[in-house]
C-alpha cells in the first residue's frame, strides 16, 4: 500500500465538544493535502461526522469507564481511510444496517448517508471496541 | 452556531452562521419554534453561512418544517452550499425540502 502522506487523530469523551474538535482536525487535515479534490474532502468529512456523531449519540458503556471516541484518518495517494472507534462500549443494539425512513422522519437517515458518502464501509467489534471502517477511493485515481 | 431572524414583508428570514450538526440541531428546532410560537409561520432558512450540514441537522431541519405547517405556514430554504446541497440529494430529501437561489425567491410566487 502506498505511504501515508498525511493524518490526523483524535482521543477523548464521546461527547458533543469532540465533533466540533474532529471537524476542526479534519479542516486542518484538508489544508495539508490540497491535491485531494473538495468533492471528496466533502464526502468523507461528512461520513466522519456521521460515524462519530453515531456514537456519542448511541454508544452506552460496557462497565464503569464511560465511552470513549476515536477518530484516526489517512490520506495516501488515491485513498482515504478513517477508523471511528467508541471505545468502552457495549455491543450496538441491534443490526447496523441502514433504514429508509420516511420522507417526514427527523432521524434514521444516517447509516445510509455513511454508505453513499464512502467507496466502503464495514463496522467491526475488536476488544470490547466498536469501529467503523471508512474509505473513499480519490476521484483523481 | 449563532440564529437570527429578521421579520419580511411576507416571510420571516432565519438565518444562522456555522455547522449545522447534532450540537446545533436542537437549536435550530429550539429557534424555530420560538419564531413560530411568535405567530409567523411562513419561514425561510437562509443556508449561506451554513457550510456544512449532516444527519441530525437534516432531522431538526424537517422537524422545523412539519411544526411551521401544523401552524399553517410552510417552511422553505434558500441559498444552499455544496455540502447541503450533497447531503439533501443523496438522502432525497431535496424533492421535500425545494431549496431557492436566495430567501427573496423562496415565496416570491405566491
Amino acid at each position: 500500500m502506498s505511504e501515508v502522506i498525511a493524518s490526523r487523530s483524535f482521543r477523548g469523551l464521546a461527547a458533543e465538544d469532540a465533533i466540533e474538535a474532529i471537524h476542526n482536525d479534519l479542516e486542518s487535515l484538508w489544508l495539508d493535502v490540497p491535491f485531494v479534490q473538495d468533492m471528496d474532502q466533502m464526502t468523507f468529512t461528512t461520513a466522519v461526522i456521521e460515524s462519530a456523531s453515531n456514537i456519542v449519540q448511541h454508544a452506552e458503556p460496557a462497565g464503569r469507564e464511560p465511552v470513549e471516541l476515536g477518530v484516526d484518518v489517512t490520506v495516501r495517494p488515491a485513498l482515504l481511510q478513517g477508523r471511528v472507534s467508541a471505545y468502552h462500549a457495549k455491543p450496538p443494539f441491534g443490526t447496523m444496517e441502514p433504514a429508509t425512513p420516511g420522507e417526514d422522519a427527523e432521524s434514521g437517515r444516517g447509516l445510509a448517508l455513511i454508505q453513499a458518502l464512502v467507496t466502503t464501509v464495514s463496522f467491526e467489534r475488536q476488544d470490547g471496541t466498536n469501529i467503523w471502517v471508512l474509505s473513499r477511493t480519490s476521484s483523481q485515481s | 452556531m449563532e440564529f437570527s431572524y429578521g421579520i419580511r414583508e411576507s416571510y420571516t428570514e432565519v438565518k444562522a452562521d456555522g455547522r449545522l450538526n447534532m450540537v446545533a440541531a436542537p437549536k435550530l428546532r429550539e429557534f424555530v419554534s420560538d419564531v413560530i410560537s411568535g405567530g409567523s409561520t411562513r419561514i425561510v432558512v437562509n443556508f449561506e453561512k451554513i457550510a456544512f450540514m449532516d444527519s441530525s441537522g437534516l432531522g431538526a431541519l424537517i422537524g422545523c418544517l412539519k411544526a411551521a405547517r401544523q401552524a399553517g405556514g410552510d417552511l422553505r430554504i434558500a441559498a444552499v452550499q455544496p455540502q447541503v446541497k450533497m447531503v439533501l440529494q443523496l438522502t432525497s430529501m431535496d424533492k421535500v425540502l425545494t431549496a431557492y437561489p436566495t430567501a427573496e425567491e423562496a415565496f416570491s410566487n405566491e
